[in-house]
């Protein structure tokens, strides 16, 4: 938006701002009727959702969104948590548990808000949010396949091995460990990788992401906190998505260096 | 967002005239004639006694002229970080406090950190942005510390919009400590075209004993933008060569 002439050139500025149109988007509902509903779906994918790992496997693929969800191990599919709900609530995926008994909705919300899953509430809020305007979002830290790395095995998939990792770091009992435990509870990661739009995508060459998000609903990032981050990010862009009474908005924090001028 | 000049020839105007040059010449000047300001609260009252100075001070953009009825002489208000520059910085100005005495370096130092806390702070970031010869003005008129201009602002339109904050002090300027805050200071940029740029003082253990603890603060800078994922759903990038 290109506005011009709202500050007076004598260098005493004058108060007038340019109000940008109020774009206040926010559903109002009188009646249930106005609420929409998704499409009811013949072509509904099945999955079982393993406890142990927290995942579902995918155990029959329908639709094109395969090509953009769940992970590849070994002759397997699995989609995390926040992949399952997105594609329950849409009516897209059928979920069993152990005993073939189909996993409703409330029990998909009730593992998000457990969190067991490697997966909040907001975290999944945010998901979906990209999800809906054609983001392909994969949880950070789980490749897509497992193609090229060595140790290709069902069972190393994700969530699990990161809490494998983080345990063995919180080991000992020192005063420095426990110091270290104590600043761990404020390390953040970054909880998803994002990648723009793309009907070309390959889960085998999925290249870069387009940056890595990271999910806050408490404080705004401190300096290390965000320091820390960029570490973990290796040169690839790094946003906050805040999450606030249902509502997500994106937050880039970039270093800059100010040219000298002339 | 880059810069806005203000109509056809702006640009070349500044680039023909580059404000460092603008203000070693008000150096000079100021450093001729002896100048000296009056301490009055947090301002800093400076009797200028040429045209040539006031056009200078003007043309720098160092302070606000003061409208009086006196003919011959023209009186400017300095804010403590500009006069505390164009002190200790420049070495151009001298500032007196009661009975005409001339404050030394402590007192003044002194004097401003009592005025406000996060002076010393504030100071740098000033100095920061001006040693790069961007131009410094307050930035009381949008909610924020400072503005930030590429030349004068009969040319350009200010940039950023600059928050101070002190790493480490327990963010003694009380900024950008929620995420609503962020929301705030974001919208009302949008709305008057400036990009957010926070600059983080961090004073490496130094202290505030002196004006010389300054030269061991270091600087961080970083712009916060808001981010639309209804709009960025193509990379511009390729979009663009693509057209091409």
């Amino acid at each position: 938006m290109e506005v011009e002439g709202w500050e007076n050139s004598s260098g005493g500025t004058s108060d007038s701002e340019v109000y940008a149109q109020d774009t206040n988007d926010e559903e109002n509902y009188l009646t249930s009727g106005d609420i929409p509903k998704l499409q009811f779906r013949k072509n509904i994918s099945r999955g079982s959702w393993d406890d142990e790992v927290g995942m579902t496997e995918v155990v029959e693929k329908k639709g094109g969104m395969w090509t953009t969800t769940g992970i590849v191990r070994g002759n397997k599919m699995y989609c995390s948590i926040e992949e399952t709900l997105f594609l329950a609530e849409r009516g897209e995926l059928s979920v069993l548990d152990v005993d073939d008994s189909s996993i409703s909705l409330e029990d998909l919300y009730t593992k998000v808000a457990k969190a067991t899953s490697g997966c909040c509430w907001e975290s999944f809020e945010v998901y979906r949010h990209l999800r809906s305007l054609g983001y392909i979002v994969q949880r950070h830290g789980n490749p897509w396949t497992m193609k090229g790395t060595k140790n290709e095995s069902a069972s190393a998939v994700g969530i699990p091995q990161i809490k494998v990792i983080t345990e063995q770091n919180c080991g000992g009992s020192c005063l420095i460990n426990e110091l270290l435990n104590n600043m761990r509870i404020e390390e953040l990661r970054p909880a998803f990788d994002v990648f723009l739009p793309n009907s070309k995508f390959r889960k085998s060459s999925p290249g870069n992401p387009s940056f890595m998000l990271c999910v806050t609903s408490g404080h705004p990032p401190s300096k290390s906190q965000i320091e820390d981050l960029e570490r973990q990010c290796n040169g690839i862009p790094l946003k906050f998505g805040h999450v606030e009474h249902g509502r997500v908005s994106f937050f880039s924090f970039n270093k800059v260096e100010l040219p000298i001028l002339p | 967002m880059g810069p806005r000049w203000k109509g056809k020839g702006s640009e070349a105007k500044a680039l023909a005239d580059p404000m460092s040059k603008i203000v070693s010449q008000l150096k000079s000047t100021l450093i001729q004639s002896d100048s000296h300001g009056l301490l009055s609260g947090c301002s800093i009252l400076l009797e200028v006694e040429t045209e040539e100075q006031t056009e200078l001070l003007n043309r720098a953009c160092f302070g606000r002229p003061i409208v009086t009825a006196q003919k011959d002489k023209q009186w400017f208000q300095l804010g403590m970080e500009e006069a505390f520059y164009l002190y200790y910085n420049l070495k151009c100005l001298k500032i007196v406090g009661e009975g005409k005495c001339t404050k030394t370096e402590d007192e003044l130092w002194n004097y401003m950190k009592s005025k406000r806390e996060t002076f010393p702070d504030f100071l740098k970031a000033y100095t920061h942005l001006r040693t790069r010869n961007w131009v410094v003005r307050s930035g009381s008129q949008y909610g924020v510390d400072f503005i930030a201009y590429r030349h004068h602002p009969a040319l350009v339109h200010s940039e950023y919009a600059v928050l101070v904050l002190s790493e480490g002090q327990g963010n003694a300027n009380g900024r950008l400590r929620v995420w609503s805050d962020f929301q705030c200071t974001l919208r009302l940029c949008g709305s008057v075209a400036k990009t957010l740029l926070v600059l983080r003082i961090d004073r490496n253990s130094v202290g505030e004993d002196s004006p010389s603890c300054l030269e061991s603060y270091s600087v961080e800078e970083r712009t916060i933008t808001r981010w639309s994922p209804e709009q960025s759903r193509e990379d511009k990038t390729i979009a663009s060569s693509q057209l091409l």
